[in-house]
């Protein structure tokens, strides 16, 4: 009997000291704290200059999984866990945040008052509250392009120099009767997929996404229709490799060169290099159909439980300055979001080997300063998926491009259950 | 080692004492006895259940607010079409998996059963390796092997003649595809089971039946089938638990799908819509609502199971 | 079936059939076992090679000496040594506590007689049939008001209870102890904890091991609660620590399969040591289920 009232006393203890641990866990001086990225953003490379720049500053870097993963870790955390110090979000991840900013810091306490002039303030736009409380700072934005491989484009007999290849596709419909010339010419596939490679790029493009400008939900308006059968209408060309974005498939193909094009984000680049090394030199990069635009980017946000904010104010305050992302920029290909950089002469003269030598710089910022800028809400993410999804489906046969409009409209309908 | 000292007659005031104490306390010691493994359940199993049924009447964002909406999450459900698929998926995968699993240890059983047979442990080790295998381990191995492109399946499948599958994409062909990786987890342990009781039968029962000229086969079909009886309905009733739960393989089978298992939700399980709604959509009061649901099914399931198993047990050939 | 008249020559035929192993025997059950242990080996062939040759076709299906490079990779992109710790020690003290936890309320339940057993008891075995899925949202909002989250007792406490242990345990305890031993002990003046101790427990210990063995084994390659609750790369268990080299596209299949590989090969060690325990385990079992 005594044994039994030890034993469980003992367990009484070891779960009453877990529980105690449970709220600490981890230092909290003030040169210490945590910053949660996602994967193939490298921000390893930012903090990396931050901790040779302030040697007694320790920064704790986990790289959570995907952007939306990492989004989803965040709320967990939120809702009842330990917290990091700094997260970075995703700009479609931003808005459900938005919803409740009470969660956050608001930055202007800091001081993002002072430096909020220097982003774009479209981008701006999507991280401050109605009432003005500040929840992010830009780290990038997600200038589009497009990325080909030279070697396969002179195989087809198509033009191989960036200027041309660009003028060779002005319009969508272009690039489509491009698609359809490489693949008669090869009888291999053009474009990796056509719902990422088209769909995302063509409804970034436009002046209205989900959203009316008033803010309300508007998903099934006509510029997102009209990017919608752009996309049917490329993959009826027969352009599409149907390897989805990010798939094993995916990076497979990249590296076996079984498709000629990606349309590329900015922050893309790193991730096709680390992906496909083998082709390195055979890729360029050219403007994109369509005109300007932006896919993604990210935000740094502090949660408001965080141990040491004031370390994680003075990182973003320094690594998000116009300098810090210009840095960012010319190690890692994201573009910045600060405009005074981009007549910079370090940005606007920067090539890449792996992509020919492609001025990255240049052809990204272009594709970003004549952009019209739409509202961001809060069921942003889910629609996007939805109507991702249902392209895909497409691709693989499983709904008949006829119907796809109407598939799409109801599968949202049901993921923002309204 | 058991003294009887402790109950000695002669000291008697305080032996008394001491034995109401004892008494008392061998009153309460059962309790003692369960109590550490009581109240973790309380806590961590039963209430968690109770608690289920209380959140989903309501919208429930664990970052935002909690607003009481009544059966609202339940009439919704009803009219859910991702849920009724899901529903669907975790059916049709469950029979994909467990009929061929069943069927397959059976026969092994019956072929392990041999009196014989050498390597016998070698051969019992050997089917149960997939058992000790992670989930995540094994669906990864297998969705690279089914791949559309560059699968060793649908390579074998193109030296035959046949068109490349893209199982991922496919409804039949996802199903097919996690139907494998639990069958191949599962068959080596369901075929111990049945060794296990085909071993309780009597050589004699097989003697006769070959003495009346039964060959191997009609051997299995009339005296190992029924004498495994029970045991079957065992499994078929831990595998229908089990194969409510499933959700490692829809999850990591195709990871670029997300939460979905794929564009068309063509292999998200129940439990899988389950955890999108709640740890991924962060609709707590919707999520709980889909375990109500998944509960009032196993409830229905098992009052089938339960009455299919008496019969089977009581009904003799 | 008729019983017709036998002659002498197929009754032997027959007699012989029935004795000796057929071949077609010896050639499934070896297709059975390769069938079972081929996308192990397949695995440790990806593992081994570079990405390249892992999508090669035909299959390239002998082994690289790649091994040491993605192994080295996978250690520097999850803290894998961490998770595989982690792992043993969530699986460690789950099998142990479990098995201790369960004997004690098994043995009450099979030999003890006090008010409420049997409903006590029902409740528990009811719960068995529900899978622990379907309440994970409270599950995680308990956790989380402990303050838990992401921390490894998130994952061992909840994983210390369990209904088919205490059936299990029960079920043992019931058989092998005999309420006569009991009676005499008590007449002898044992009190409860000594009968439990000195008698019940040495009786079911190998039941207990095997208990904790099963438990060992689910608690290794649980994945869906560790997946909601630990979130810091430190505190993953490796069937998370996978899921994250798996999401890291970056690199490629070859990195996900080698961190599988690594996983699975101290359950394979394990097994070597006691499948043999495990196989006895389930054929046990299958008498008392």
């Amino acid at each position: 009997m005594k044994r039994l009232l030890t034993t469980a006393a003992i367990f009484a203890t070891v779960a009453l000291t877990a529980a105690g641990c449970g709220g600490s866990g981890g230092k909290s001086d003030s040169k210490t704290f945590e910053f949660w990225s996602f994967t193939n953003i490298n921000q390893k490379g930012d903090v990396d200059v931050y901790t040779k720049a302030h040697p007694d500053v320790h920064v704790k870097l986990t790289e959570v999984g995907s952007t939306t993963e990492t989004a989803q870790a965040l709320t967990t955390a939120l809702a009842g866990g330990k917290v990091p110090d700094l997260v970075l979000i995703q700009a479609d991840d931003l808005p459900k945040f938005m919803q409740s900013p009470d969660n956050f810091v608001d930055l202007t306490t800091m001081g993002a008052g002072d430096i909020k002039g220097n982003y774009l303030d479209w981008v701006m736009a999507q991280s401050t509250t109605q009432d003005n409380k500040i929840i992010g700072v830009p780290t990038d934005v997600g200038g589009l392009a497009v990325a080909y491989r030279t070697d396969l484009f002179k195989a087809a007999g198509l033009p191989t120099d960036r200027e041309e290849v660009a003028k060779l596709w002005p319009t969508w419909d272009d690039f489509i009767n491009v698609g359809k010339t490489y693949v008669q010419k090869t009888g291999k596939p053009f474009v990796d997929n056509t719902p990422t490679s088209v769909f995302f790029q063509a409804v970034n493009q436009g002046s209205e996404r989900y959203y009316s400008a008033d803010r309300k939900l508007d998903y099934g308006n006509a510029q997102v229709k009209a990017a919608f059968d752009l996309t049917l209408k490329a993959f009826s060309a027969g352009i599409s490799a149907k390897q989805g974005s990010f798939s094993t498939g995916w990076t497979a193909a990249m590296k076996k060169g079984d498709y000629a094009v990606v349309c590329s984000p900015s922050w893309m680049l790193s991730q096709m290099k680390t992906n496909a090394p083998e082709t390195n030199g055979k890729w360029d990069i050219a403007t994109i159909p369509g005109g300007s635009g932006n896919w993604g980017g990210s935000f740094l946000a502090i949660p408001k439980r965080a141990k040491n904010p004031k370390a994680a104010w003075n990182y973003i305050s320094e690594m998000q300055s116009p300098k810090g992302q210009l840095d960012h920029f010319l190690m890692q290909g994201s573009l910045p979001t600060t405009p005074s950089v981009y007549t910079d002469p370090q940005l606007v003269g920067r090539t890449d080997p792996f992509f020919s030598n492609a001025p990255i710089g240049k052809i990204y910022t272009q594709s970003v300063l004549g952009i019209k800028p739409f509202y961001f809400g809060p069921q942003d993410g889910p629609i996007g998926t939805e109507f991702l999804n249902t392209l895909t489906s497409v691709e693989q046969g499983k709904v008949e491009p006829a119907k796809a409009w109407d598939t799409a409209l109801t599968n949202v309908k049901n993921a923002i259950r309204g | 080692m058991l003294s009887p000292a402790a109950a000695a007659p002669h000291l008697r005031t305080p032996g008394r004492r001491r034995r109401v104490q004892q008494s008392v306390r061998e009153r309460l010691a059962p309790y003692a006895y369960i109590s550490p493994f009581f109240v973790l359940f309380l806590i961590f199993g039963l209430f968690p259940l109770l608690f289920t049924f209380y959140i989903s009447l309501f919208d429930w964002n664990p970052i935002g607010e909690h607003r009481f909406v009544g059966l609202e999450n339940f009439t919704e459900l009803v009219h859910d079409p991702r849920f009724w698929g899901a529903l669907r998926n975790t059916f049709s995968i469950w029979v994909l998996s467990t009929v061929p699993q069943l069927l397959l240890a059976l026969g092994l059983a019956h072929l392990l059963n041999h009196a014989r047979l050498r390597l016998a442990t070698l051969f019992r080790m050997s089917v149960l390796v997939p058992y000790v295998t992670s989930v995540a381990a094994t669906t990864i191995v297998f969705a690279q092997l089914f791949d559309r492109d560059y699968g060793m399946i649908n390579w074998f499948l193109e030296l035959l003649g046949f068109e490349h599958i893209d199982f991922t994409a496919s409804l039949f062909g996802s199903h097919i595809m996690i139907a494998t990786m639990i069958a191949w987890r599962w068959t080596g342990y369901n075929t111990l089971l049945y060794l296990a009781s085909l071993q309780a039968v009597p050589r004699e029962l097989y003697e006769a039946a070959a003495a009346d000229g039964a060959n191997g086969w009609k051997q299995f079909l009339h005296v190992s089938i029924p004498s495994l009886r029970p045991i079957i309905a065992f499994t078929v009733v831990t595998s229908t638990i089990g194969g409510l739960q499933v959700f490692t393989e829809p999850l990591l089978v195709n990871p670029v799908g997300g939460l979905t298992c794929g564009a068309a939700r063509q292999c998200q399980t129940v439990t899988l819509y389950l955890y999108e709604q709640s740890f991924g959509q962060f609709h707590f009061g919707y999520g709980a609502a889909v375990g109500v649901a998944l509960f009032v099914i196993v409830v229905a399931f098992s009052a089938f199971n339960y009455l299919l198993a008496t019969r089977i047990r009581t009904e003799r050939p | 079936m008729k019983p017709g008249p036998a002659t002498p020559a197929p009754t032997r035929g027959r007699r012989r059939h029935a004795n000796r192993v057929p071949l077609a025997s010896y050639v499934l059950l070896t297709l059975m076992g390769l069938i079972s242990v081929f996308p192990l080996y397949w695995m440790f062939v990806v593992a081994t090679t570079d990405s390249a040759t892992a999508t090669s076709l035909p299959p390239h299906l002998t082994p690289g000496g790649n091994f040491l490079h993605l192994a080295k990779l996978v250690f520097t992109i999850v803290p894998f040594v961490q998770s595989l710790l982690n792992s043993l020690i969530v699986a460690t003290t789950i099998a142990v506590g479990q098995a201790v936890l369960c004997a004690l309320a098994g043995f009450a339940f099979a030999k003890l007689s006090f008010p409420g057993r049997n409903t006590l008891f029902l409740i528990v075995v009811l719960t068995m049939t529900v899978p622990a899925q379907l309440a994970v949202v409270p599950q995680y909002l308990i956790i989380s008001q402990f303050n838990w989250v992401d921390t490894l007792q998130a994952v061992i406490v909840p994983g210390l209870v369990s209904a088919f242990g205490i059936f299990w345990m029960r079920q043992h305890i019931g058989s092998s102890i005999d309420d006569e031993l009991m009676h005499a002990a008590r007449v002898d003046g044992a009190t409860t904890w000594q009968i439990f101790w000195r008698i019940a427990f040495p009786l079911v210990r190998p039941a207990a091991f095997v208990l904790g063995l099963f438990t060992f084994v689910y608690a290794w390659n649980d994945f869906l609660w560790p997946f909601i609750v630990l979130k810091s790369p430190e505190n993953y268990t490796v069937q998370i620590a996978i899921k994250a080299l798996q999401q890291n596209r970056d690199i490629d299949l070859g990195l996900a399969m080698s961190g599988s590989f690594l996983a699975t090969i101290p359950l394979l060690v394990l097994f070597v040591f006691v499948g043999r325990r495990l196989v006895q385990g389930i054929m046990e079992g299958a008498f008392k289920g």
